[in-house]
């Protein structure tokens, strides 16, 4: 162990809150600051003011998802006015349990809302890229939605279970059978196109 | 008794041989007294028996812990991270739930625990008694979790007890806050637990970390639960009749000290664990970056 590194334990107290700023895994209390996991102190200087002490751990975070991250969700149902969905992913890390959320009818696009049919943007199985725009309220999930160019159907497999392709913003093509279906089709983002 | 279809088909009843023996034999009375008196005489009432904790010993759980006190009691407990919470059943519940996490607390007797007579797993007795233990383990632990940083979901902490010689819950609330903070959730402080009782004997003292066979002589019995680093209480659970109000003050402030002395050997067991972790995980990178 590097004699630089300071371990701590929930409840120790890290330093005064005059000395530091309170970052991550910790928290403040009758002017200290308490570390409020098991892990590495970590002491960040910033030009301006005090430095920010935080606590890391090594192993994976507690991610939650919140408003404004973009999540990986696979689309479980469907019906007429949502698609119920699993959030799988939060950005780039994947989520130790499974969250369920719902994309409404009307957050699926953000033009011609009126004309928009849940059939002919989503299909149980399909991988969807999704902003989550509210925690839910008591009886329902985390609401996403879908309604930019850079969010919607990222993988998709047609009826004879090959991977289709993308081929304009609301259809996919099979490789094998070259039927098409209908899709919200996500943006290709630039770093993922093969040149 | 209803036949439990979903076990296999035992004896409808039995009993254990410790009975006959009871009945049989004074010489048998007689070195069992024996024992109790050569046991509890030269007790110091103020010594601390031997803890062992160890943090981070089960792979499938987000943090564990195993505690065992040197009067033969065994904990095992596995705790989960926030998990998604099933949809709460009244409006009022609804509410809360939106605003922080719960804490789901599962406390499990192992069916060869206690010596003498082998419960029944899963039988009425056995489980209220399993669920006062779980109740009172979900009080000592939740005022040490940050809820609020959770909204929505729920904790999970999960107890079995593998050997019951006393000072079961002191032993479960240590093991359920080292695996709680092992699993890398929020808390404000660790909670340790301590057990004391008092004999049937007006001039007995409050003993610290009773065995079995002293909790199953005495006429008082109390558990209490301290987050250290705040200096608060999070539980105190009590049992038993002729004390008086300045007799249990005492046996409070004996706890609560007892409670401080503990707390270096949790501390060290999860500070273990997390340099074991990130050593474990530095050695897998300079294999990756190797390869």
């Amino acid at each position: 162990m590097e004699p630089s590194e300071r371990f701590c334990v929930p409840g120790e107290r890290l330093c005064s809150a005059e000395e530091a700023t309170a970052g991550s895994g910790t928290y403040t209390r009758h002017g200290f600051i308490f570390s409020s996991l098991a892990g590495c102190v970590e002491k960040t200087s910033e030009e301006s003011g005090l430095p920010v002490v935080s606590v890391v751990r090594d192993s994976d975070p507690q991610l939650l998802p919140d408003v404004g991250v973009v999540v990986t969700c696979k689309v479980c149902s469907i019906n007429s006015r949502f698609a119920k969905v699993h959030i799988l992913y939060i950005g780039s890390t994947p989520l130790k349990s499974i969250f369920r959320g719902t994309i409404r009818k009307e957050d699926i696009r953000a033009t011609e809302k009126d004309k928009v049919e849940v059939y002919k943007s989503f299909r149980p199985g399909d991988i969807v890229l999704a902003k989550v725009i509210s925690l839910g309220d008591s009886q329902s999930n985390y609401l996403l939605t879908t309604a930019e160019n850079e969010l919607g159907v990222v993988a998709a497999r047609s009826d004879a279970g090959m991977q289709m392709v993308p081929i304009s913003w609301c259809e996919m093509q099979c490789p094998r059978t070259h039927t098409k279906e209908f899709r919200k089709v996500a943006r290709v983002q630039p770093e993922f196109l093969q040149t | 008794m209803p036949v439990d279809h979903r076990r296999l088909c035992g004896p409808e009843e039995s009993h254990a041989p410790a009975l006959w023996a009871a009945v049989c034999g004074a010489a048998v009375a007689a070195e069992d007294g024996e024992e109790e008196g050569g046991d509890e005489s030269p007790r110091d009432p103020w010594a601390l028996r031997p803890l062992f904790a160890r943090a981070a010993v089960l792979s499938q759980a987000d943090g564990s812990a195993y505690v065992e006190l040197s009067g033969g009691t065994k904990v095992l407990c596995a705790a989960w991270g926030p998990r998604e919470a099933p949809e709460p059943p009244t409006a009022a519940a609804a509410a809360a739930a939106l605003r922080m996490g719960r804490l789901q607390c599962d406390f499990r007797r192992a069916p060869f625990a206690s010596r003498g007579a082998r419960r029944r797993p899963g039988s009425t007795a056995e489980r209220d008694a399993e669920r006062d233990l779980a109740a009172a383990l979900r009080t000592a632990l939740e005022p040490t979790l940050q809820l609020e940083r959770y909204p929505r979901t729920r904790l999970l902490v999960s107890v079995l007890l593998l050997q019951d010689e006393g000072s079961v819950l002191a032993a479960a609330i240590s093991a359920g806050a080292l695996a709680l903070a092992d699993s890398g959730v929020q808390m404000y402080d660790l909670a340790v637990g301590c057990a004391l009782c008092r004999g049937p004997d007006p001039s007995a003292a409050w003993v610290l970390q009773p065995g079995e066979a002293e909790e199953r002589r005495a006429a008082v019995r109390l558990t209490v639960a301290l987050l250290p680093a705040l200096n608060q209480v999070s539980a105190v659970q009590g049992a038993g009749s002729g004390s008086t109000p300045e007799d249990w003050a005492e046996a409070l402030c004996f706890g609560l000290d007892a409670c401080y002395r503990l707390y270096p050997v949790l501390r060290q067991s999860l500070l273990q664990a997390t340099c074991r972790r990130r050593r474990r995980r530095r050695g897998r990178a300079t294999a990756a970056s190797t390869a």
